[in-house]
């Protein structure tokens, strides 16, 4: 590097620390609520700080996450995906089916996973071809995917499923349950797609500004596309971790996750407005939903409570998040 | 300075409206500079000036949305403010703007008295049959028989102005102020349109109308002022001005160039080939080319189709009929394909459409090349931040800090970033669509130095102006459009203000 | 002179599909379905359809106003087991409605100035105080249904006024109501403009925001008023009883051709629409097909209108 360059680098280095502490600072304070939350649960409940219990939310945090991090990437380029939680039912209830059926489990995984992409798919098909707004199209699907979950399961319940299956929801591996190595591979890879690779910065830019992104050259209908299959593999995989958790499925398994799954993303910090997020915020807004679910059993709150909680924390974080100001450009 | 005679004669009761001294500044720009007229009871006032002359400003002060820095009005003789919309329909001063503000699923009669429905019988109900008929009656003043349950979403452009028009006058205005409403309307349409405004000028309506054309300036004007530079250049009556002088005034600047080429550029290959260009958003049939080292200047007045040539030739509006081949090579379909045949597009609208305000400066000016920087899809910061730094050092982009919102900067040099973005596309067309609008004097002759410097590498540039002087001095040579087609093509020694008007208007 | 400036007829409107779809449905019913033209099964449809009714006239003006009401269904729950609750504690019907109106009240109320003045999307607040609405009624009940109050609810569900079941009668009502608020007040007319152009308001001089508030609480009030008709019918209130219905609402009101955009909306069209899916439902389960197939359809069915209706009108712009 010649000179100038070196200058360059240098006048940029330090508003990068400036920078970094401002995206820090956003992270810094999630995280210290996560903290908080945890202090005050282990000082009002003794069982809190106990192992087992501290492995529970990770294991919530991990499931929440799971399917709230395909959301994210649509949230972050500028959509929405309300169908992530029928599609976990769904995609649970077609893997159950087969498992009991004498599929083998790699097998029951895959149908899963299959499903939720193919639903995915569907949803970005509708968004992207039909032009129908996100919103509508995938609460069509919802719709849709519901009523065939519960014609395929005809009411029953499926449950009983081979311990190497289940070992992905319930084992360990150095002590760390299994599907907390899972969140971290998804977060690794989702981190990657949108910080590392050209990909992810042309969500950021979409989700920003649309319209200049298209007149950038960016390919916004096959992007957005992409993004709608990666939200449906992702409730694919959460499935997954579902089922194998529970060990049990029926048609109303996914409906409880959704407003957590919205609410975490929130939470982190990703704006609904779109342009601005990461997957690694929605990790944090997931501890602190876990946190606040498990502290309400652990207080013995009475489970009825827990959908009126976790309303209240959505609209606080949808509040919250018109409050950072992040308001999508008003085009025209 | 403005006449006071009242061309009717007779007792003549004074300007009804006057403006005196009137100032309007912006940060790095006087909008209007100590701009005095006056409008009378029963005359058509035209207002005449290039873009940027300063017309829209005024029309801003005259109904309250920006307040003048300096200078008064005079209502009737009367010192009076105008510091609110509230206080300019208080005066009885509408304007009809060019996007209507008409509900596009109520009918005319609700559109007319939109916030003023007539109250029926019981409370909160509306009296329908007293709102039709007195709709009925303000349009049949106007010379006009509409059925008031047609909707205002069914109705043509022309017909949307005249349900303005009635809006207005229900509203008892006194002054109404049209914004080249002919722009978007047929020569029959403007026939009927006439017919009204004389109706209201006989009514005692004044009429302050702004327009380009020549023709009807000099067919409805009463008296005529003419806008440049901000400052209001000559007002006088119609009847006293002849079309050469009103442009003479338009367009005589001081001659010293701000901007002069270095030189010219052998041409090389056909960059850029339209033919036969037709398009479901204005354009009629253009033909024109750009090969690569030479700037070819895209002229003619704010309607005439040159952007809506632009985004067909750049894939953003779909292309009816004719061909557009770039390099060689045709252009079906999204920007994304025309971008990767190495064209680059720097839009009128930069904040809407060139920038994404809430993203820094580095993912601004990376956005556009990140392929080309990175071909296996693999960022790398490090290599980011150095290219990054090496525009913001070339571009001259201040404050030089890379991680800045794009919102921050100033208008000049945000369009450095959305020109910036392409330097590392590799781009070898360039579509520039008026680049200067709305920047500093220095912020432009940088861009003109950039813009020379693209040609001088071998890149074909269009530039789409419409400011005569840019395309005169900076282009090789220049296209001229009129209504959807090219209405001619100037050389380089042809190339002067006077010819392009002349083709323009 | 040029007479296509200086006269304008109104234009005529091509008949939107729902028309033909409801005709065909009837007809469809009518000669495929066993049953279907049965007194009995018609009055079936007629209690059915009021419900759905209630909750689609005001969602068809928060449609107008580009937006969405996800929380209804969980609101009629929870009006539903107020309302029960009331009545089991002794309240008379009048009063117990009072409170169900009041629910409804607050919960538009914080839809409509959260979507109002605060511009937050629709789809995402209503869903949160649809997880309010139902985590309250699963708190106020404990999970379970509620009943064992007096009969007198029933039987006014039960009655007739003039042969006609008093649960439509109510219904009428509302249609009348919610066509009177639309096509003759200024409030009518200012949710056409907040859908189609906002701007003209501003610039005539009229809070926006206001009646932007105000269609979300007239939907809440109604949906107050729905409440009765749904603890009428059971006898009962279940705290997620009506979880779902709001989308049978929204695809009503689609299917009536009232769009997302320009603030188009028709009423009949709304009507139309819940008859529409009123009969298919009925249809579909004389022929013993189960309801989460009929979810299925109705979504199929709202997707083919969209379709066809997308189609028809990039038709027409193509032609002018």
């Amino acid at each position: 590097m010649n000179g100038a360059s070196l200058t360059t680098w240098d006048k940029v280095r330090q508003p990068l620390q400036r920078r970094l502490s401002g995206e820090a600072a956003a992270l810094i304070y999630r995280m210290g609520l996560v903290v908080l939350i945890a202090l005050v649960l282990a000082v009002l409940s003794d069982s809190f700080s106990t192992s087992s219990n501290l492995l529970n939310v990770l294991r919530q945090a991990s499931l929440i996450f799971l399917l709230a991090a395909g959301l994210t990437l649509v949230i972050i380029s500028g959509g929405f995906d309300l169908s992530i939680a029928v599609n976990l039912t769904l995609s649970a209830c077609l893997a159950a089916g087969v498992m009991k059926a004498g599929g083998p489990p790699l097998l029951g995984a895959g149908v899963a996973l299959l499903c939720g992409t193919c639903v995915g798919l569907l949803n970005g098909l509708a968004v992207t071809a039909l032009r129908m707004p996100p919103f509508l199209a995938t609460y069509g699907t919802l719709w849709i995917l519901q009523g065939l979950a519960f014609h395929y399961m005809g009411g029953n319940e499926i449950f009983g499923f081979p311990p190497e299956f289940r070992a992905l929801g319930t084992g360990f591996f150095l002590g760390i349950p299994i599907p907390v190595y899972l969140m971290v591979a998804v977060l690794a890879i989702c981190t990657v797609l949108t910080q590392g690779v050209n990909y992810g910065r042309e969500l950021y830019a979409i989700g920003a500004n649309p319209v200049a992104a298209r007149l950038s050259g960016i390919p916004v209908r096959r992007r957005q596309l992409s993004v709608y299959v990666l939200s449906g593999l992702s409730a694919g995989i959460a499935s997954v971790v579902y089922l194998a958790r529970v060990n049990a499925a029926d048609s109303g398994i996914g409906e409880p996750l959704l407003l957590p799954a919205i609410a975490a993303v929130l939470i982190g910090g990703t704006s609904l407005f779109g342009g601005v997020g990461s997957v690694f915020r929605t990790i944090i807004g997931a501890l602190i939903l876990a946190l606040v679910i498990n502290g309400m059993n652990l207080l013995n709150v009475h489970s009825t409570w827990q959908p009126l909680v976790v309303g209240v924390v959505l609209l606080a974080a949808v509040l919250l998040d018109l409050l950072g100001g992040h308001r999508r450009e008003r085009i025209g | 300075m403005a006449t006071n005679e009242n061309p009717k004669g007779g007792g003549d009761p004074g300007p009804l409206l006057e403006l005196r001294g009137i100032t309007k500044r912006f940060p790095g720009v006087v909008a209007l500079d100590d701009v005095s007229l006056s409008i009378h009871r029963g005359e058509i006032h035209m207002l005449l000036g290039e873009n940027g002359a300063g017309k829209s400003s005024l029309i801003k002060v005259l109904y309250g949305a920006y307040r003048a820095d300096a200078g008064e009005f005079r209502h009737q003789g009367k010192v009076i403010r105008i510091d609110s919309p509230a206080d300019a329909k208080a005066l009885g001063i509408a304007v009809i703007f060019q996007e209507f503000s008409l509900v596009p699923f109520l009918n005319i009669a609700q559109n007319i008295y939109l916030g003023r429905e007539p109250r029926g019988r019981l409370p909160g109900l509306i009296d329908h049959a007293r709102m039709h008929a007195d709709a009925r009656a303000v349009l049949q003043s106007l010379g006009l028989s509409y059925d008031t349950h047609a909707l205002a979403g069914d109705l043509g452009v022309a017909q949307q102005q005249m349900v303005e028009i009635a809006k207005a006058l229900s509203q008892n205005a006194r002054i109404l102020v049209m914004d080249e409403p002919t722009a978007a309307i047929s020569d029959r349409e403007s026939e009927a349109l006439f017919t009204v405004i004389r109706q209201l000028r006989e009514k005692g309506v004044a009429i302050v109308y702004i327009s380009h054309r020549m023709k009807e300036v000099f067919e409805l004007g009463d008296r005529i002022t003419v806008l440049r530079d901000g400052r209001c250049v000559t007002s006088m009556e119609a009847a006293q001005a002849t079309p050469e002088q009103m442009i003479r005034s338009m367009i005589g600047r001081q001659v010293n160039a701000l901007f002069q080429r270095k030189g010219r550029f052998t041409p090389g290959d056909v960059a850029l080939e339209v033919s036969g260009l037709h398009t479901s958003t204005g354009v009629s049939g253009v033909d024109l080319h750009v090969r690569a080292g030479e700037i070819v200047g895209l002229s003619g007045l704010v309607g005439a189709g040159r952007t809506e040539v632009a985004r067909a030739v750049f894939g953003a509006d779909p292309i009816a009929s004719g061909k557009v081949t770039i390099f060689g090579h045709e252009v079906k379909g999204e920007p994304d394909s025309v971008v990767a045949l190495g064209v680059g597009l720097i839009p009128e609208n930069r904040k809407a459409e060139g920038l994404a305000l809430g993203r820094s400066v580095q993912d601004n000016l990376l956005i556009s090349s990140l392929w080309k920087l990175f071909p296996k899809g693999w960022y790398n910061a490090r290599e980011a931040m150095r290219r990054v730094g090496a525009l913001v050092e070339k571009l001259r982009i201040s404050p030089p800090d890379p991680l800045r919102p794009a919102r921050v900067l100033s208008g000049g040099n945000q369009q450095k970033i959305v020109i910036g973005k392409w330097l590392n596309a590799g781009c070898r067309l360039f579509i520039f669509d008026e680049p200067t609008r709305g920047i500093d004097v220095g912020a432009k002759m940088e861009v003109f130095s950039l813009i020379e410097g693209l040609a001088e590498q071998g890149a074909g540039i269009l530039l789409i102006s419409s400011e005569l002087q840019e395309i005169v001095h900076a282009c090789d040579r220049a296209y001229v459009m009129r209504g959807g087609r090219i209405s001619g093509e100037l050389a380089h020694d042809e190339l002067s203000e006077q010819n392009i008007l002349r083709l323009a208007i | 002179m040029n007479t296509t400036t200086l006269t304008v007829y109104r234009r005529s409107r091509p008949l939107p599909s729902v028309v033909a779809i409801c005709v065909a449905m009837i007809v469809g019913a009518a000669l495929l379905v066993k049953g279907f033209l049965s007194g009995g099964n018609l009055v079936n449809i007629g209690l059915q359809a009021s419900i759905l009714m209630m909750l689609a006239m005001p969602m068809t003006l928060v449609i107008m106003s580009e937006g969405l009401d996800l929380s209804a269904g969980a609101l009629l729950s929870l009006c539903s087991v107020i309302l029960a609750q009331a009545l089991l504690s002794g309240l008379s019907i009048p009063l117990a409605l009072c409170l169900s109106l009041l629910t409804g009240l607050i919960f538009g109320l914080a839809n409509g100035v959260l979507v109002a003045n605060l511009g937050l999307p629709p789809f995402v607040v209503t869903l949160g105080t649809f997880g309010v609405a139902q985590g309250a009624a699963l708190v106020l009940t404990d999970g379970n249904a509620v009943a064992g109050f007096g009969p007198e609810l029933a039987r006014l569900y039960g009655a007739s006024l003039l042969g006609i079941p008093v649960p439509v009668v109510l219904a009428l009502l509302v249609w009348l109501a919610t066509h009177v608020l639309l096509y003759h007040t200024r409030f009518g007319t200012y949710v056409f403009a907040i859908g189609g152009n906002r701007d003209a308001l501003t610039l005539a001089g009229i809070r926006s925001r206001f009646y932007h508030v105000g269609i979300y609480v007239f939907a809440g009030l109604v949906v107050g008023f729905a409440a009765l008709l749904l603890t009428g019918r059971m006898n009962s209130a279940h705290p997620t009883g009506a979880i779902g219905m709001e989308f049978d609402a929204i695809a009503a009101v689609v299917l009536g051709g009232t769009s997302f955009e320009k603030g188009d909306g028709w009423l009949l069209g709304t009507v139309m629409g819940v008859l529409t899916i009123s009969i298919l439902r009925n249809a579909l389960n004389l022929l013993g097909v189960e309801s989460s197939l009929q979810m299925v359809s109705i979504g199929l069915l709202v997707l083919a209108v969209i379709l066809i209706d997308s189609w028809n009108k990039a038709r027409k712009e193509s032609s002018t």
